[in-house]
C-alpha cells in the first residue's frame, strides 16, 4: 500500500487546486467548494453552494473516479461538452479519494474589484468624428425638382456649411425618398467623417452616443459616452470572455495557430460577445437604444487588436514579434457582430509594437507626456508591465515581463482584489505586531497585490529581511511570528489562524519574498535601461533628478503604497509628490479618442514617433537585473532618502 | 601553501568576489600549483556550497549568478594550463539555449549557471537560437544533454523542431534531451519525446544527474 492509499483509508484525502497550486487535506465526503472556501480560492458563486447558480463550475483533471455521480442540479448547468471534458459543480461534488482541481477563470470572478476608473478625460475640445445636423429641407415643386440627395446636401450645407460633396452610403440613399417624405421634411443627418451614415425622422439631434472599451487581456471595461457632452453616461466591466481560450495573450495566439480560422473567429467572437454585453447593460441603465450608438473606440494591447479584428497573429508570437498592422483601423462595427447602429464605425487604435499597443499610446496620450518639457516616466503595471520615458522631444517605451505576483499569483497566500482580501498591512518595527485592512473590512482570506507591496517594505523597516530579500534567522529570538515552515524554509506569519477567514495562518514565505522580488526587479530594470538608452540619445545623462513626474498606471496603481513601493525599489527614487496614480488609462484613453478627432489624431501621431525599446535584447539587463533585485538596489546611492531611512531604523549601517 | 590556496579559492568563491578568485588563480599558475586540483578542489567546493545555498533558499539569484562569474573568470585563466591531455573533471557536457523566436534569456542563464556550479560542463547558445544552431553545436561539442528554454506557448513548438532535427541527423540517440520554461510541462516533454522536463533550475540539474547515471 503506497503512503498516499494508506492516508486515504484512514479518511483523509488531499484536494489540489490549480492553477493556484494550493494543496490541503480534508476529512472524505468534504465538497470541493467547503475545500476551496477554507483554503481561501476565491471560487465564485451566487448561491452560496446550493447548486442552483451553475457559477461555481471546476474541472476535475486527476480522481475522477472517486466522485459521486453527477447530480440533478449538475445536469442542469453543465453541458454534455464540459462533462465529456471532466467539469463539474464544485459545490455538488464529494471526492473520497485525491483528487486535483482546476479553477477555470470565469469561475473565479467572484467579487472581485474591477477597475474601471481613470484620469478624466483632458481634451482640449469636444470634437467627435458623429455629428448629428437636424434640417428641415422645402418640398419639390415644379419649379424645384432638384433631387432628394442634392436637396438634402444643399440644406446642411446652407444651414451649417458642410460641403456639399458628402458621401450618401448608399443604404442611405437606397430608402432616402421614402425617409424624408414620411418625415414630411424635417429630419437628422448622422455624419461620420464625411459620410452620411442615416437619416432620422424629425430632429434627434439631442440623442448622440458612442461607446469606448478598453480591451484588456483579461478584463473588459466599457464606457456609454454622451458625444453631444463628451461625458460619461454609464459604465460595465466583464471578465474578458477570451480567458477559457488562454489566460494570457500568447496562449490566445497559440489558440489561433492550432485552431487555424476556427481559432481565429472563436476569440473574435468571444471578445465581441462581452462587447456587446457591456453595450446591452450600459443601454439598459442609461435608456440609450443600442442603435444609437454610433462609433465604438477601442484601445488594447497588439494580441486584442488582432483577436478583435480577426487577424491571425502568428507572426507576432515570433521574435522580433512585428505587429501586422500599426496604424488604426475603422472597420463597420456590424461586420464583427457588434451590437449599435447598423452603420456604426468601429475603432481600434493604432499600436507601437508587437509588445506595445494601443494601451500604450493611451498612456502617452491621457499622461500628455509628448507634450512635456520636463521628462515623465509611466509604469503601466500588469503580469507585462509597459514602461516610458521620455518628454516632447523623444518618448522611448519598453515592456517587461513583470509576472502575476502582484496579482497574488504564485504567492502562497495571494489573491486578486476581492472580498476578504487584505490590502494594506504595516508592521510595528519594535513589537513585530501586524496591523492590516481587508478589503471590505471582511475577515482575511489571503493578500493581494497593493499588500504584497507593503509586506517585504514593512519587513525590511522591521529588519526581518535583510537587504537581499533573506529573512535575518536570529529574528525568530524576537518573535514567534518568524518560523521554518515546509522545508525548514521560513516563512513571517501575518495573520494567525483564529483570525483568519481560513482554516490557516496567513504567512508570507521566503519563496514568496523571492517571487517579489523578481517581479519589482524587472520594472525597476525596464525603467533603468530607459533612463541608460535615452540617455545616449539625448547625449546627456537621464538621472532620477531629471525625472519630474511619475505616473503609475494599472490595475492594482491607485490602491498600493507609493512609499513602500519605493522603499522596495519598484521604481527609481523620486520624492513622493511626483508620483501621480493615473488608474485604467487605457480607458481614459478610448474615452478621449472617441470624443475627440484631434485626440484621435494625436494618437497616430503617438504610435508612430514613440521609440520602442527591445527590453529582453538589450546588452545590460542581466546585470542591472541582478542589481535591482536587491532591496531597494544593489547600489545604495540610487536610493539616498529610503537607504537613511533604513538608517535610522538601524537596518544598515 | 597548498592548502591555503586551495581555502582562498573556495573563499573567493563563498565571499562572492570575482577579483579575488582570479587574482588567486593567477598565483596558481605563478607558483606552478596543479591547476585541475585548484578546480576540482578548491573552486569546485566553493561552488558545490553556493548551490546547496541557493537549493536551500539562503541565497538569491545575484548571489548565485556572481559565483558563478568567478568559476568562470577563474577558469579562464587556469583552464590553459591544464596539462595536455588533462581536464577537469565534469559530470556531463552540456549545450543550453532559448528556442527560436524567443528572447527570453535570463531563465535559461540561470539554469545554464546551476548546471555549471554543479560540476556540469555548460556551452551555453543564448536566446533566440535556431534550430540549426542547436543541431551545429551538437556535432561539435558531442554533448551528453541538450537543454532547451521556451517561455511562450508560441514558441514551444520549436522545441519539437529540434527534436526531430537531431533525429534526421542521427544524433538523437547520442544525447539527453531536457525542455522547460514557464509554459512547458512534464506533458508537452513526453510528447514531443524529450527526455525529461525540468521545472526549475535546482530540478534541472537532479533531473541531468539521473539522466546521467542510467
Amino acid at each position: 500500500m503506497t503512503l498516499r492509499e494508506e492516508v486515504e483509508r484512514s479518511g483523509r484525502i488531499k484536494i489540489l487546486f490549480f492553477p493556484y497550486g494550493k494543496r490541503e487535506w480534508f476529512k472524505k465526503g468534504v465538497c470541493i467548494f467547503d475545500a476551496a472556501k477554507a483554503l481561501g480560492i476565491d471560487l465564485s458563486s451566487l448561491c452560496g453552494g446550493k447548486g442552483t447558480c451553475g457559477k461555481c463550475k471546476v474541472k476535475i483533471e486527476k480522481g475522477m473516479k472517486g466522485l459521486n455521480s453527477l447530480t440533478e442540479q449538475e445536469l442542469k448547468h453543465i453541458t454534455e461538452e464540459e462533462i465529456e471534458a471532466g467539469y463539474r459543480l464544485a459545490c455538488q461534488t464529494m471526492p473520497t479519494t485525491t483528487v486535483s482541481v482546476y479553477v477555470p477563470e470565469r469561475s473565479r470572478i467572484g467579487k472581485q474589484r474591477l477597475q474601471t476608473a481613470g484620469l478624466e478625460v483632458l481634451v482640449e475640445q469636444l470634437n467627435p468624428f458623429v455629428r448629428k445636423y437636424p434640417v428641415k429641407l422645402p418640398e419639390p415643386t415644379l419649379h424645384d425638382s432638384r433631387s432628394d440627395e442634392d436637396r438634402l446636401l444643399d440644406a446642411l450645407n446652407a444651414k451649417y456649411n458642410l460641403p456639399t460633396e458628402l458621401d450618401l452610403n448608399f443604404e442611405v440613399a437606397v430608402d432616402l425618398a421614402n425617409k424624408l417624405r414620411d418625415a414630411d421634411w424635417t429630419v437628422t443627418a448622422v455624419k461620420w467623417k464625411n459620410k452620411i451614415i442615416d437619416i432620422e425622422p424629425s430632429d434627434t439631434s439631442d440623442r448622440c452616443f458612442g461607446f469606448a472599451v478598453d480591451v484588456g487581456t483579461t478584463k473588459l471595461a466599457g464606457f456609454l459616452m454622451d458625444l453631444n457632452t463628451g461625458k460619461v453616461v454609464a459604465v460595465a466591466a466583464r471578465m474578458n470572455p477570451q480567458i477559457p481560450l488562454g489566460e494570457e495573450v500568447m496562449s490566445r495566439i497559440s489558440h489561433q495557430m492550432l485552431e487555424g480560422q476556427k481559432g481565429v473567429e472563436e476569440l473574435q467572437a468571444a471578445v465581441v460577445s462581452g462587447i456587446n454585453e457591456m453595450i446591452e447593460e450600459c443601454c439598459e441603465k442609461s435608456n440609450v437604444k443600442t442603435s444609437e450608438i454610433y462609433e465604438i473606440c477601442c484601445v488594447g494591447n497588439t494580441a486584442m487588436q488582432l483577436c478583435f479584428l480577426g487577424i491571425y497573429g502568428r507572426y507576432v508570437a515570433f521574435a522580433p514579434y512585428p505587429p501586422v498592422l500599426r496604424r488604426g483601423v475603422d472597420i463597420r462595427a456590424s461586420s464583427i457582430g457588434l451590437v449599435s447602429h447598423p452603420r456604426a464605425n468601429a475603432y481600434y487604435a493604432p499600436v507601437i509594437g508587437g509588445f506595445v499597443g494601443a494601451d500604450n499610446v493611451a498612456v502617452i496620450l491621457a499622461t500628455r507626456m509628448l507634450d512635456s518639457d520636463e521628462i515623465c516616466l509611466a509604469l503601466d503595471i500588469g503580469t507585462n508591465t509597459e514602461i516610458d520615458l521620455g518628454n516632447k522631444d523623444l518618448v522611448m517605451v519598453d515592456s517587461c515581463a513583470s509576472g502575476p505576483a502582484f496579482e497574488g499569483m504564485q504567492i502562497k497566500h495571494g489573491m486578486r482584489a476581492a472580498t476578504g482580501a487584505i490590502e494594506r498591512v504595516s508592521i510595528d518595527p519594535e513589537t513585530f505586531e501586524v496591523n492590516y485592512r481587508t478589503i471590505e473590512e471582511k475577515p482575511p482570506v489571503g493578500l493581494c497585490g497593493s499588500a504584497l507591496v507593503d509586506v517585504p517594505a514593512e519587513l525590511l523597516k522591521a529588519g526581518l529581511i535583510d537587504l537581499t530579500g533573506k529573512f535575518v534567522s536570529e529574528m525568530a529570538k524576537e518573535t514567534d511570528r518568524l518560523r521554518r515552515g515546509l522545508k525548514g524554509i521560513p516563512e513571517f506569519v501575518l495573520v494567525p489562524q483564529p483570525e483568519t477567514a481560513t482554516d490557516t495562518d496567513i504567512t508570507i514565505t521566503q519563496g514568496d519574498i523571492r517571487e517579489l522580488q523578481k517581479a519589482k526587479a524587472a520594472m525597476r530594470t525596464g525603467a533603468e535601461i530607459l533612463m541608460k538608452r535615452l540617455g545616449e540619445k539625448r547625449k546627456e545623462t537621464v538621472t532620477e533628478s531629471d525625472i519630474s513626474k511619475l505616473f503609475m498606471a494599472g490595475a492594482f496603481g491607485n490602491y498600493i503604497d507609493p512609499e513602500n513601493a519605493r522603499t522596495i525599489g519598484m521604481y527609481p527614487e523620486l520624492p513622493l509628490e511626483r508620483v501621480e496614480f493615473v488608474g485604467n488609462i487605457a480607458g481614459t484613453g478610448a474615452r478621449m479618442c472617441l470624443i475627440s478627432k484631434e485626440e484621435r489624431e494625436y494618437a497616430e501621431k503617438i504610435a508612430t514617433t514613440v521609440k520602442y525599446h527591445e527590453l529582453a535584447a538589450d546588452e545590460d539587463f542581466q546585470k542591472e537585473y541582478l542589481d535591482a533585485l536587491f532591496f531597494p538596489h544593489k547600489n545604495l546611492d540610487r536610493y539616498p532618502d529610503t537607504a537613511n531611512l533604513l538608517r535610522r531604523l538601524g537596518r544598515i549601517k | 601553501m597548498a592548502e591555503n590556496v586551495l581555502k582562498r579559492l573556495k573563499e573567493a568563491v563563498l565571499n562572492y568576489d570575482v577579483e579575488g578568485a582570479v587574482a588567486v588563480a593567477k598565483e596558481v599558475i605563478e607558483t606552478g600549483f596543479d591547476p585541475l586540483i585548484a578546480i576540482e578542489q578548491g573552486l569546485g567546493e566553493g561552488l558545490s556550497i553556493v548551490g546547496a545555498k541557493f537549493e536551500a533558499e539562503e541565497i538569491f539569484l545575484p548571489e548565485l549568478m556572481i559565483a558563478a562569474q568567478a568559476m568562470k573568470e577563474s577558469l579562464a585563466t587556469l583552464e590553459p594550463a591544464l596539462a595536455k591531455g588533462k581536464s577537469r573533471k565534469v559530470l556531463g557536457k552540456v549545450i543550453i539555449g532559448t528556442v527560436e523566436g524567443d528572447i527570453h534569456d535570463i531563465g535559461k542563464s540561470i539554469v545554464a549557471t546551476m548546471l555549471t556550479v554543479n560540476g556540469f560542463e555548460v556551452h551555453d547558445l543564448g536566446c533566440d537560437t535556431p534550430t540549426s544552431k542547436f543541431v551545429e553545436k551538437a556535432k561539435e561539442v558531442k554533448p551528453d544533454i541538450i537543454g532547451m528554454s521556451a517561455l511562450l506557448t508560441t514558441t514551444m513548438v520549436k522545441m519539437a523542431e529540434v527534436i526531430n532535427a537531431l533525429k534526421k541527423v542521427g544524433l538523437r540517440g547520442q544525447v539527453k534531451v531536457i525542455v522547460g520554461g514557464a509554459p512547458v510541462s512534464a506533458a508537452w516533454a513526453e510528447e514531443i519525446e524529450a527526455d525529461a522536463y525540468a521545472e526549475d533550475a535546482m530540478a534541472c540539474v537532479d533531473v541531468a544527474k539521473k539522466l546521467l547515471s542510467k
